[in-house]
């Protein structure tokens, strides 16, 4: 038989394993050979071994964590929970009383539309004036602002004098630099100048 | 898709369990599965269930599916915290799943055992917290285990010696660490068969995965376990 010339596969124990704990079938052949086959049964029981200590370590530490109190209370529950499945959503009624007391309260209405508008003119009144005042305030701005540009204009002049003597001198002044201006820059053309006429003495014959 | 389910429609697929005894092996480990009749009778009390609903007997619907809740809740608790690590994450999943359950019993077909459909639903609902868990943490840091769970391990089944309690922690630490670090859809295959109770056939409707790639997942992620945790757990 070829089982009892080769020890079974490592995969095949497992098979085995699995197949006894969920009560399925074992593979015939594979049973009569761990039967017959020392060398494999003993792999087969540490094999064995290892899986259900696995398994009962597993089982301890999730039987410590679920206690039968635990589950009763997880089944409580779900019965809570799954008693909501089907139903409509609830709806919150509104509060009676609060219902009643806004009916009964006929006079109340009238007294709502004074304050109303008593705040409404008082927004109104507020606002005018908070924009009078703006205006007010910005053309004093603009006023200050305006003088001190033409005090920082004149100032100059008047730290140097004022007066008639000023006039004049500043008058000889131009006139001296249209001179300056008129004649001629290069002495090699001063003669030149001197035979071309001027446009100003042009101008004065006329 | 590492770790994904599909919808629950493709769940129907050949699924009648052919419960045949167990051959002779030596020890043979302990079988915790329930019979072939306890699992057709949990799918014919959703079938009753969803009945109910649609007559409009509500009230009788809910009574009745507490049964349910009752035959499955401490098994869907132990793939919740498996799976979360975390004993308040896997209460809420598991009231999760059960509302969901309940919530969608009109879609249930009898052609699918009610256990398939119903872990599909649950192993949803953890991955998706898996998933939110995941993108909390790159913001916060996390505890492996939390100090309410913690105390009332200690509380609990605990051993009383204190050395003892400390090695029992260490044990468990290691264990998680060691199953956190298989392949998404190993860690997931390997949860449902061999803390689910699920057969590879089983597996394969819930995953959609081929039965022999489920196997093979079932395999090597025992394997690695083995390796990882040195033969011993």
């Amino acid at each position: 038989m070829i089982g009892r010339a080769r020890h079974l596969q490592e995969q095949r124990l497992y098979d085995c394993y699995y197949a006894a704990r969920t009560g399925e079938a074992i593979d015939p052949r594979a049973a009569e050979h761990l039967a017959d086959c020392a060398a494999c049964g003993a792999r087969y029981a540490e094999l064995l071994r290892f899986l259900d200590a696995l398994r009962a370590e597993g089982d301890a530490e999730s039987d410590d964590l679920f206690t039968a109190e635990r589950l009763q209370a997880q089944q409580q529950q779900i019965a809570r929970r799954i008693e909501h499945v089907g139903h409509p959503a609830r709806v919150i009624s509104f509060p009676a009383q609060l219902v009643r007391r806004g009916i009964s309260s006929t006079t109340a209405p009238t007294a709502p539309r004074w304050i109303a508008a008593a705040a409404a003119a008082g927004l109104f009144v507020g606002v005018a004036l908070g924009a009078s005042y703006e205006w007010d305030w910005h053309n004093q701005d603009a006023r200050t602002v305006l003088s001190g540009d033409a005090n920082a204009r004149l100032s100059p002049i008047a730290t140097r004098g004022s007066g008639l003597d000023d006039v004049a001198a500043d008058d000889a002044f131009l006139s001296e630099l249209e001179l300056a201006l008129d004649r001629p820059r290069t002495r090699e053309l001063i003669a030149y100048d001197a035979l071309t006429p001027h446009v100003r003495s042009v101008r004065d014959q006329r | 898709m590492s770790g994904e389910l599909r919808p629950a429609h493709d769940v129907a697929r050949g699924l009648e369990r052919e419960a045949a005894p167990v051959g002779g092996v030596g020890s043979a480990p302990s079988t915790r599965r329930g019979s072939a009749a306890a699992l057709s009778q949990d799918s014919r009390l959703a079938i009753e269930i969803r009945g109910l609903v649609e007559s409009g007997r509500d009230d009788e619907a809910r009574d009745r599916f507490g049964e349910l809740v009752a035959m499955h809740q401490h098994r869907a608790s132990r793939i919740a915290y498996q799976y979360l690590r975390d004993a308040a994450d896997a209460d809420e999943a598991v009231q999760d799943a059960f509302v969901k359950v309940f919530t969608h019993i009109g879609s249930y077909r009898e052609a699918w055992p009610f256990e398939v459909w119903f872990t599909r639903i649950l192993i949803n609902g953890c991955l998706d917290r898996r998933k939110a868990r995941s993108r909390r943490d790159r913001w916060t840091v996390g505890a492996e285990i939390s100090s309410a769970d913690e105390a009332r391990v200690s509380a609990a089944g605990a051993p009383n010696d204190p050395e003892q309690r400390l090695l029992a922690r260490e044990r468990r630490a290691r264990m998680a660490a060691a199953i956190d670090r298989l392949d998404g859809r190993q860690r997931l295959v390997f949860m449902l068969c061999h803390y689910g109770d699920c057969t590879p056939r089983e597996v394969s409707a819930m995953t959609g995965l081929n039965e022999s790639t489920v196997r093979v997942h079932l395999f090597r992620a025992a394997r690695k376990l083995r390796g990882l945790l040195g033969g011993k757990p």
